[in-house]
């Protein structure tokens, strides 16, 4: 009896503990000591909890959360604990929405759901924010037949993710709410725990109260970003639109990448060997087979009431992604109508429910003896190259000695004044980092307003490049302002930071002290 | 049977093709030029 118990806790956890194993397999380098630097993956020493920031509220409020956790462990382990954590979450949700007693479809669908090219692209360019809410996605779908306090604590890490995160899940849990069968009923005749659990029922219809729920937590946990969004004046280049739409990644040109799950603006993002004949092929037939498994639990006793939800949400982000790509004329009218518009522009995020969805047909394909099993290990053979941090891609460093002086100087200083950021370019590449390329980390270290050129530089096939306009209107104006010698004053600049011996900062100017110089950093004060 | 001798047919298919992509991604490759301004990405 007692080992019957424990083989069933053991199973239970099962899913949770692959994530963990994959987490450990994809992120390896990069969970030694010190930091990953990665693109928009960027974490610093001692973070500020409240820092001066203009512009789009992108990091809100997940720099706010790292802060406040840094206080408690150091920043190094709190960035850790997010990476791991999404496997590891994505893992155990999406074996969640499986029947329990299928102990080996569980396995296949968090194998899949942890460890797909959707998620790779996305934390090769670093979004781990956008991430932590599509491992959440699972739980949160989960929780939409739940009372509203379970669905809060579901959506929690699309909460701490932010925007973006929040409207890949607003994209998944409206049309769940709003097309739910069986919502809040007792287990299905003959149903199992699970059933129960899974709101498996036919029959029942839509919940008001339901979709009151969704609607009221998923607008209650928008507002850190919301308001200060509605209230920043940050503007959105249309021509990001040219830039972040969705690419092919392989031989199917982009409508293929995007089915097989991938499709991300940049090739930076991709991983080696994404792109060959057959693991391109593979990955297609096995998003094929996937929504073929979806489809099929449409006629049998185990639909779950999130089924039609999730195919709508599937589907309407399938749109989404492509919109870029194949409409970009429209979708750049709507921007210019209307800055709101702007999270469309990267339009491939919104493939996150279709990947839930593929995982959940899987499960529902494979789902037990050998083609589970290799349905298990199918998604680590297609994607190897994810492995041991992208072979080279993710892996930890620390930040020299300097930085932290740097830190220091300026954050110990009470007198009024912004840091500007120089050389003027958004984003560095360290040697100390392996030359990975990470936005500049003078944005994140400073308590005070740090002044950076915010413009998103795009490389085109062509070697040209692709200039997307900064969102900040301040940093805007000291772009224009900076040629000329009364910028300083007029910017209210208290310091100048430089790094490496580029577009350094002209010495020698009348009221500037330096109060650091070190191997790469010049600190500059008026 | 069917199924299943299928199923490791597949399987034995996605470890050689996962093998031969790793074995390129370890083969050494030349070092990226430098760079003096970063873009964000390039597509």
């Amino acid at each position: 009896m007692v080992a019957a118990v424990g083989g069933e806790r053991a199973w239970r956890l099962a899913p949770a503990f692959l994530g963990l194993g994959l987490a450990v397999l994809a992120l390896g380098p990069a969970l030694g000591w010190g930091f990953v630097l990665r693109y928009d993956l960027l974490f610093v020493p001692d973070p500020p909890l409240l820092p001066d920031t203009g512009g789009f509220p992108r990091a809100v409020p997940s720099d706010f959360v790292v802060a406040l956790l840094s206080r408690v462990v150091p920043a190094e382990v709190v960035q850790k604990a997010f990476l791991v954590g999404i496997f590891v979450l994505a893992a155990s949700g999406a074996a969640a929405l499986v029947p329990p007693e299928r102990r080996l479809a569980r396995l296949v669908a968090a194998a899949f759901y942890a460890w797909n090219i959707y998620l790779a692209q996305r934390l090769m360019l670093g979004q781990w924010a956008l991430l932590l809410g599509v491992a959440g996605l699972p739980w949160a779908v989960r929780a939409t037949a739940l009372p509203w306090p379970r669905l809060a604590l579901a959506l929690l890490p699309a909460a701490i993710g932010g925007f973006q995160a929040m409207l890949v899940s607003a994209l998944t849990l409206l049309p769940i709410a709003a097309l739910r069968s069986g919502t809040r009923v007792a287990p299905a005749e003959g149903g199992s725990r699970g059933a129960s659990v899974l709101g498996v029922a036919g029959g029942a219809v839509t919940s008001p109260r339901g979709v009151f729920a969704v609607v009221g937590v998923l607008g209650v946990f928008s507002l850190p970003w919301l308001v200060p969004a509605l209230a920043s004046g940050a503007v959105t280049d249309p021509a990001g639109v040219d830039a972040f739409a969705a690419r092919a990644d392989g031989p199917f040109g982009v409508l293929g990448s995007l089915l097989s799950l991938g499709g991300i603006w940049t090739a930076e993002a991709g991983l080696p060997g994404q792109g060959e004949w057959w693991a391109a092929t593979v990955r297609l037939l096995i998003v094929v087979v996937g929504v073929f498994g979806y489809a099929r639990l449409r006629v049998g006793g185990d639909r779950p009431g999130w089924w039609r939800g999730l195919a709508v949400a599937a589907g309407a982000g399938f749109c989404v992604a492509g919109f870029g790509a194949l409409a970009p004329g429209p979708l750049k009218w709507l921007i210019g109508l209307w800055p709101g518009f702007g999270p469309l522009r990267d339009g491939q995020v919104y493939l996150a429910p279709l990947v839930l969805l593929t995982a959940v047909g899987l499960g529902s394909v494979l789902r037990s003896g050998i083609p589970a099993v290799v349905g298990v290990l199918a998604p680590v053979l297609v994607l190897p190259t994810f492995a041991v941090g992208a072979f080279g891609r993710l892996a930890a460093v620390e930040y020299p000695r300097e930085w932290r002086e740097v830190q220091r100087i300026v954050n110990a200083d009470p007198a009024p004044g912004a840091l500007l950021s120089l050389p003027w370019g958004a984003h560095r590449a360290f040697a100390w980092n392996g030359g990975r390329v990470v936005l500049d980390p003078a944005t994140k270290l400073f308590d005070r307003r740090v002044i950076w050129d915010d413009t998103l530089l795009v490389g085109l096939p062509d070697g040209g490049r692709l200039r997307v306009r900064g969102e900040d209107p301040l940093n805007r104006r000291a772009g224009d302002l900076l040629g000329r010698p009364d910028f300083a004053a007029r910017l209210d600049v208290r310091y100048v930071l430089t790094v490496g011996t580029e577009n350094r900062f002209p010495s020698g100017l009348t009221g500037w002290t330096t109060v650091f110089e070190g191997p790469d950093l010049v600190l500059l004060r008026r | 049977m069917v199924r299943i001798l299928a199923a490791l047919g597949i399987g034995a298919l996605l470890a050689v093709g996962a093998s031969v992509a790793v074995v390129n991604v370890a083969s050494p490759v030349p070092t990226p030029a430098n760079q003096p301004l970063y873009n964000y990405g390039t597509r």
